[in-house]
């Protein structure tokens, strides 16, 4: 706990004697180095299937490995070649490409649909309990179940077309097989997907505020678009930021409905960097190659993943 | 406090309720149309409901499918929690450069893609012979569930006050012994939400069961959908009855753990 750290860092408070002070903290780090002992188990799973597979991720990217090769060795030193390939070839670039607008969009929408559905969620009544219910539902259905609906509801004969063309439109609008809305039809199911998820975070947020600000802001004259924008925005900042680099981890990893609805086509058309590197090492069993897109891939996430830890840390402290 | 909807507050409600009811109540009634009249503009609002799609799924495949969902998804919860609740646990109560290295570690691996560790896991699983095992999905699973499950839970023991910790040292509770009967108990509602969302996020995984069982006898549920759904010529009613028959476990879940979702899952995702 925080008396813990704080007895360790922080200089002995006057009039308390030094010596007490040294041994309260012996004791509390005796106690925290036993307490190790519990995350030994932890470090035995992680180390062997996490740990070590990333290790050896990277070492196959500097490697060729083909399904030849990848069980029975020896794997020749290929350096940075795997990587160049990549860019020679013209895929590592344009997947970069695809994978900013995946996650400009999820991010977008996840967040901005987040905040509004937590404040219309806000309100008391039945209809906001179910639509809460409902969406918590939704975001605990597997992916496959989610991407095979809005695989159907986006085809040519599906609901969303059959709207469209009752609305007007003379032909269906290619979601699913055109290059560019393939992309954004992935990334809406994906958006889609982490809302309520959003939802439920933002309105842990607002049922913080203590309804005297309300009353206060209510005396003042202030209308329900005030109430948004000078209480709840607010109060919702420093949660953002934490949930901002959250739904962008999960945009950036985000497969699971490109593999529903498209497997990475039409073409190369949502082709993400994670995406990528799974078709090189598993359609075309080049794993080496596959391995050295996944490296790009990691490193994005371990910049997202520090800007988490030290956000993590900084809460805490 | 205006706890009274306004226009734009219903409008938004009518949207989201749109948005998610609806592909729910297409995934049910699909599965409950006859194959010739999925596509029937006409038929979409009477039409006759038919049990055929679930005739057709239902057989000894279906039945062996449920079954390796249900012991991966087992399997996945019980490693996780054996894992995940002393480590909690243990960056709770440590302090200094073992709780920061643990943390950032922990973080990165909570934020790796799937896709990127399937790819050495594939020849690591394969070089101790565990494809095409369900210990090797189990253990990939558990490897990477057990980073979110530990941050997620970690906030719920540091919430338990040291004190009762050290009123029951001076009891003669030894270090184990407090673990067990003092701050498990009271940590007791962020084990239950993290049992019940690695239940969850294991029974929909399937890249790494496509992959690694290439037995098709060995396949969970979530894979029979994926394989369905990428298909050439999809049966829409046979592949949304599959869906309903994949989702009603994890409606019974949600049902019985609805709550502390809404409650816990907040806590650790962003403290």
């Amino acid at each position: 706990m925080a008396t813990m750290t704080s007895d360790r860092r922080g200089e002995p408070r006057a009039g308390r004697r030094p010596d007490r002070a040294r041994r309260r903290t012996t004791t509390a780090q005796k106690q925290s180095l036993k307490r190790t002992v519990f995350l030994l188990p932890g470090i035995a799973l992680l180390g062997l299937l996490g740990i070590y597979p990333l290790v050896q991720l990277v070492w196959m990217a500097f490697h060729d490995v083909t399904s030849a090769t990848i069980n029975t060795g020896p794997w020749e030193w290929v350096g940075l070649a795997n990587f160049t390939q990549g860019f020679a070839l013209g895929e590592t670039g344009p997947a970069i490409g695809r994978t900013l607008v995946v996650v400009a969009i999820i991010t977008v929408f996840g967040m901005v649909g987040g905040f509004a559905a937590a404040v219309a969620l806000r309100t008391s009544g039945w209809w906001s309990s179910a639509l809460l219910a409902l969406m918590v539902f939704v975001w605990a259905l597997p992916p496959v179940v989610n991407g095979s609906v809005w695989k159907f509801l986006l085809s040519d004969n599906g609901l969303v077309n059959a709207i469209l063309m009752g609305l007007g439109r003379s032909t269906p609008v290619p979601f699913l097989y055109d290059t560019n809305w393939a992309l954004i039809s992935v990334s809406f199911v994906g958006a889609f997907a982490v809302i309520p998820f959003n939802a439920l975070v933002f309105r842990a947020a607002l049922l913080a505020i203590s309804p005297e600000v309300f009353e206060a802001a209510a005396l003042d004259g202030a209308n329900r678009w005030d109430e948004v924008r000078h209480i709840m925005m607010p109060a919702v900042r420093p949660t953002s930021l934490v949930l901002l680099v959250l739904t962008m981890v999960y945009a950036f990893r985000s497969f699971d409905f490109i593999f529903v609805m498209t497997y990475g086509g039409p073409g190369t058309a949502t082709n993400t960097l994670p995406f990528l590197g799974f078709l090189q090492a598993f359609a075309r069993f080049n794993f080496g190659y596959g391995a050295a897109t996944s490296v790009l891939a990691v490193l994005v996430v371990f910049v997202l993943a520090v800007i988490y830890a030290r956000s993590i840390r900084k809460e805490e402290s | 406090m205006n706890t009274k909807a306004g226009p734009v507050n219903i409008g938004i409600k009518i949207l989201f309720t749109l948005l998610y009811g609806l592909p729910i109540l297409r995934i049910v009634q699909t599965s409950f149309t006859p194959s010739a009249d999925v596509f029937n503009a006409q038929s979409n609002l009477f039409f006759r409901p038919t049990v055929a799609a679930y005739a057709a799924n239902l057989g000894p495949d279906l039945l062996v499918a449920l079954r390796q969902s249900v012991l991966i998804a087992t399997g996945t919860t019980v490693l996780v929690l054996l894992v995940a609740i002393p480590a909690a646990y243990g960056l709770a109560r440590v302090s200094g450069a073992v709780a920061t290295v643990g943390l950032g570690l922990l973080v990165v691996l909570q934020t790796l893609p799937q896709t990127a560790q399937i790819i050495p896991l594939f020849q690591i699983l394969g070089m101790w012979g565990l494809l095409d095992t369900l210990a090797g999905v189990i253990l990939a699973n558990a490897a990477m569930l057990t980073p979110f499950a530990t941050l997620l839970l970690r906030p719920f023991f540091r919430s338990v006050p040291i004190a009762l910790e050290e009123a029951g040292a001076i009891d003669g509770a030894g270090m184990f012994r407090q673990f067990f009967a003092i701050a498990l108990p009271i940590a007791r509602n962020g084990i239950l939400t993290v049992m019940s969302i690695t239940f969850l996020l294991a029974w929909g995984e399937f890249l790494y069961s496509v992959r690694f069982l290439l037995t098709p006898a060995n396949r969970p549920l979530s894979v029979l959908l994926a394989m369905q759904v990428s298909a050439f010529g999809i049966d829409w009613p046979g592949l949304m009855a599959l869906a309903v028959l994949t989702s009603l476990p994890i409606l019974a879940v949600f049902i019985l753990t609805y709550r502390l979702l809404r409650d816990g899952l907040t806590v650790g995702a962003v403290k």
